[in-house]
């Protein structure tokens, strides 16, 4: 079997979450099957700048074969646009051209793949020029990872044929099969919750880290980029009340690069940016880890956390993180100060609570996110693939001429409104499609 | 906060954040949604309640800018007003070409929209002398709110305060309680009075300090009543009815008596 994935950005010092997820899988199947990676020359998401020479090279045994983007990405034309499609009344035309404005736009690289002789393409991250312009060429062999989270572009309206079209979708969460299903009505498409395994270490060093870092006294731990949107100014806001309320309580280190300013409190270490090495031994030795982001398809960071058999303390109001502490019975979570004071102050005290929080992380870990158990996912999904060829309904055309240029679509940010939120239960059905709404003419 | 007890080997996440949630609900005494919260706070008080943003010379700034600006002009406009002059004759020849002038456009629309602006102007005119009345109610409206603010604030700090408080004792209570070793048998005994007769060994296993009390009662019951010895009987099965007040002088003070209480001067027992 012949598989190509598909990217935007690969590399052994790319750490982006679907970026990282790609190389995971790749890596993974090629033990399995040939895989080939097909990607962009770019390394800055934002810009899509060719940084990396185009051309094959081979990552950690895996050949990777990189295009270069013709365009890079003017932020505040992609800006513009974003705002007409999500906030505004708009047409077909302006979706694709927010499309090609966010890019990478890297025809050579949809030609590649398309005309290329491999059984499957595993297309990562469903928003991006590749995925869309390769997913309507060959359909057939298309199989997406889309890596949605909770923003207006899932609304957008064409995504749903694509959806729709595709061979088969690997879905990171419940919450987001649920989420797709009813933005797209793709409930019939062949679909599996994977998410990913991640190269935990059988034996981190707890007291190594602490001897190195000195750090003394028991902590609570987040990684991950220290943003705004990744809720890191609430966080901040909770721990610094909580720190006020429990003057011996835990404290807090952050692990990973700055984009906003962090408080001045002799409770909040921030370490910056650390190796895997360092990143695991600093959650063995945490005490918990806390994710404070809104927005996530998968945090990896919290599967980690699980494996290594530390509890974790959500935001609530993500509901994949919400999704995942409740099936796993692993991790409690807050959507205010009070419920933050609360469960933090309910693992940090309670040794048993902890402990069986902990225990509960660990063998979801290994019963859901193991890597025999994604391979074994994804080789079922193959076979399934290929042993159904029967006859599919094509993937709907993209409308006329004058049809594309109606603006008569609802912005995206109001049809996301009106899709079901929450976590989901894992056997339940999933929820009825929502039908993309045009406007009365 | 939240004390959950984990005795079996399965947490159950939905039901501990049940607990916790219902734990917030009855600090909170009132059941608010988060929705609702949110809703609360979004409402943009700050800049009314920060004192920092109010400025204190509010009514003055008014007063000066209504001192240097002149009184709105305004104009009287009927229907004649454009046909006017003060010229007889010229007054009479655009009387006299009126219709001709009425032919060529209709100045009625325009003369009833001149007319009602100088109408609204005049009703402006005389609301504007309200105004100042509105910015001394508001001028006052923000200094309590102003006031109010800071007090809200401070008993805010002085709740958390209480509460941090609150919260340190019972943690330390808590593990005060943990430390301590409860031992069914390892009742403090009574401490004999000075003086008093020997204490009587305890039964084995312990006995109940009442019954040990009792006992002794029911021995000074037996006492003959002119015997001096330890102690009034207090309340004898048969006290004698002909020395009810019978002067004793107690060696010590009896067990039953606390010891700082004053003699008696209504003719009960004292040292003679």
């Amino acid at each position: 079997m012949k598989l190509a994935v598909v990217v935007q950005r690969y590399g052994a010092d790319i750490n982006g979450g679907a970026e990282l997820h790609a190389r995971y899988i790749a890596e993974r199947l090629s033990r399995h099957a040939e895989v080939e990676v097909a990607t962009t020359c770019a390394k800055d998401y934002v810009t899509w700048r060719n940084e990396l020479p185009p051309g094959t090279e081979h990552v950690n045994g895996v050949t990777v074969r990189r295009f270069p983007v013709v365009r890079e990405r003017d932020p505040r034309e992609f800006g513009r646009r974003s705002q007409r499609v999500f906030e505004h009344e708009h047409s077909t035309a302006d979706e694709l051209a927010w499309l090609d404005s966010e890019g990478p736009s890297s025809p050579e690289l949809v030609d590649y793949v398309s005309r290329g002789r491999f059984d499957f393409a595993l297309l990562f991250s469903y928003r991006y020029y590749h995925s869309w312009h390769i997913a309507r060429r060959i359909p057939d062999k298309s199989v997406l990872v889309p890596t949605a989270e909770r923003d207006p572009a899932i609304a957008l309206g064409i995504f749903g044929p694509v959806f729709r079209g595709v061979r088969g979708v690997m879905y990171n969460s419940h919450e987001e099969r649920a989420m797709i299903h009813a933005a797209t009505g793709n409930q019939e498409v062949p679909g599996v919750v994977v998410g990913v395994g991640s190269e935990v270490p059988a034996r981190p060093d707890a007291s190594r880290f602490r001897r190195r870092f000195d750090l003394r006294r028991p902590f609570a731990i987040y990684i991950g980029r220290i943003d705004e949107n990744k809720g890191c100014g609430e966080l901040f806001s909770h721990f610094q009340r909580y720190a006020a309320t429990f003057p011996r309580g835990l404290d807090l280190v952050l692990v990973g690069s700055a984009v906003m300013p962090i408080p001045a409190h002799p409770r909040i270490h921030h370490l910056g940016f650390l190796s895997d090495e360092d990143k695991f031994d600093a959650l063995a030795a945490a005490d918990l880890l806390i994710m404070p982001s809104y927005f996530e398809s998968l945090s990896m960071v919290a599967l980690e956390a699980w494996a290594l058999g530390r509890p974790v303390l959500a935001n609530g109001r993500c509901d994949v993180l919400k999704g995942q502490c409740l099936r796993s019975n692993a991790g409690l979570f807050y959507e205010s100060y009070e419920e933050f004071a609360e469960t933090l102050y309910a693992v940090e005290s309670n040794g048993p609570l902890h402990n069986r929080l902990g225990q509960n992380g660990r063998d979801y870990f290994n019963r859901h996110y193991a890597w025999p158990v994604i391979e074994r996912k994804y080789l079922d999904m193959f076979a399934r693939l290929t042993a159904d060829r029967g006859p599919r309904p094509a993937m709907a055309p993209l409308p006329g001429w004058w049809a594309r240029r109606r603006r008569d679509l609802a912005p995206a940010a109001e049809r996301l409104r009106q899709l079901p939120s929450g976590a989901a239960e894992q056997h339940d059905a999933p929820p009825r499609a929502v039908a993309p709404r045009r406007r009365p003419a | 906060m939240t004390d959950m007890n984990i005795r079996s080997d399965n947490v159950d996440v939905e039901q501990i954040m049940r607990q916790i949630r219902a734990r917030i609900r009855e600090k909170r005494g009132v059941d608010y949604t988060e929705e609702e919260i949110r809703e609360l706070a979004a409402v943009k008080l700050e800049q009314f309640l920060d004192p920092r943003g109010v400025r204190s010379d509010l009514l003055d700034q008014f007063r000066r800018s209504r001192a240097t600006l002149p009184p709105a002009p305004n104009f009287a406009f009927e229907e004649s007003t454009i046909f006017d002059s003060h010229r007889g004759l010229l007054r009479f020849i655009r009387n006299l070409f009126k219709p001709l002038l009425k032919l060529f456009f209709n100045p009625n629309p325009l003369i009833q929209a001149l007319h009602i602006q100088s109408e609204l102007n005049t009703r402006n005119a005389k609301r504007e002398e309200l105004d100042t009345l509105h910015y001394e109610v508001l001028h006052n409206l923000v200094l309590e709110l102003t006031r109010l603010g800071i007090e809200v604030k401070n008993l805010k700090m002085r709740v958390e305060s209480m509460s941090s408080r609150l919260d340190f004792d019972e943690r330390r209570a808590r593990a005060l309680e943990g430390v301590v070793v409860y031992r069914p048998g390892a009742a403090a005994p009574l401490q004999p009075p000075a003086g008093a007769e020997p204490r009587m060994p305890a039964p084995p296993g312990g006995g109940d300090p009442s019954e040990r009390r009792n006992r002794r009662r029911r021995r000074r019951g037996r006492r003959r009543p002119g015997d001096r010895g330890e102690g009034r009987p207090e309340s004898g099965p048969n006290p004698s009815p002909a020395q009810p007040f019978a002067p004793q002088a107690p060696a010590a003070a009896p067990a039953d008596i606390p010891p700082d209480r004053p003699p008696s001067d209504d003719g009960g027992p004292s040292e003679s």
